[in-house]
């Protein structure tokens, strides 16, 4: 896996007008198909009986602070899109999110809060009757996250001795940390999918 | 350390290690090169764990954690042990479906048959 983990930036449709956050490394080209992707099939969804596919519609985003697009496509989707779990790479470690849950993650430098992420590298994508298992990453799948918080881990104390030598060392350490609070997974249907017979 | 934190840590220390500042602070000190140490070795335990965890679901499968590890990375997957044991545990039909992948690109899997050979004895038993 390279270090080029995730790339930040602000949502094209966020109605505050935040600053760009320069992306440390260039924007894969996959970013712009899945664009794409995200604003073509969601209309289709609204037009279609509500009845669609549970693994295809997005988790109905919990934060308040969405763009009005995304929001009117949840609240008709809502609660829909369960089961759906993804596993994710953030900065070297792998995590199950699930939409509308949190976790805290390593501290993602140059992210402020309420800003969207979009995580790439996704590694399996499971619903309820199919798992799309990456090899290793599911292509043009996408997690999407929200800034929540960045925070600190509970203060940790570095006691280091040497016994006979005169030697001791005591250090509090609080390492930094971000919440994000998962909003949504897509992108991951036309990969080839393992569905299962039960 | 003053005495206030020494005290304050500890808490829960059987004997004079709770009161007297003599004991308790060796005690605490003692503890803190532990929990060093201990934040180190955290990392080898949970690895051991999550290996023991993964090896208890495939086996439901018929096949033994070595043979899975080595069908996951000739199909290029990367997910890690501490995934791995969390779908196991949480994500029955999804491991599965990584069984069946791991299954099929190590055909040696596929002769490992444990559950059944273990019915067929309780069977005869």
């Amino acid at each position: 896996m390279a270090a080029t983990a995730l790339s930040f930036f602000t949502s094209p449709t966020t109605p505050k007008p935040t600053p760009p956050i320069t992306t440390k490394t260039p924007i894969p080209r996959t970013n712009l198909t899945f664009f794409n992707s995200l604003s073509s099939p969601s209309p289709h969804k609204l037009t279609f009986s509500p009845l669609v596919t549970r693994s295809s519609t997005p988790e109905a985003p919990v934060i308040e602070s969405e763009p009005a697009q995304i929001a009117k496509l949840g609240s008709e989707d809502a609660l829909k899109g369960e089961g759906v779990f993804a596993v994710v790479v953030i900065g070297s470690r792998q995590y199950i999110v699930f939409p509308g849950r949190f976790i805290t993650v390593q501290r993602l430098k140059g992210a402020n809060v309420d800003d969207k992420i979009i995580l790439n590298k996704v590694l399996l994508v499971g619903s309820k009757t199919t798992t799309y298992i990456g090899k290793p990453i599911v292509t043009n799948a996408a997690v999407h996250a929200v800034v929540e918080d960045q925070g600190l881990d509970p203060k940790v104390i570095v006691f280091k001795y040497k016994k006979k030598k005169g030697y001791r060392r005591n250090i509090g350490h609080r390492q930094p940390n971000t919440r994000i609070r998962i909003t949504g997974i897509t992108g991951y249907q036309n990969y080839p999918a393992v569905t299962l017979d039960s | 350390m003053n005495k206030d934190k020494i005290f304050k840590l500890a808490k829960g220390f059987r004997g004079r290690a709770k009161n007297c500042i003599r004991v308790a602070r060796e005690r605490v000190e003692k503890a803190l090169q532990y929990s060093y140490r201990d934040r180190r070795n955290k990392k080898r335990d949970m690895r051991g764990l999550w290996i023991q965890r993964i090896n208890a679901g495939t086996r439901l499968h018929g096949v033994n954690y070595g043979n899975f590890m080595h069908g996951l990375i000739k199909e290029n997957i990367q997910l890690n042990r501490k995934v791995l044991s969390e779908l196991s545990m949480h994500e029955p039909y999804s491991f599965k479906a990584l069984v069946d992948v791991s299954r099929s690109a190590f055909p040696g899997n596929k002769t490992v048959i444990t559950p059944s050979e273990k019915k067929g004895l309780s069977m005869l038993v």
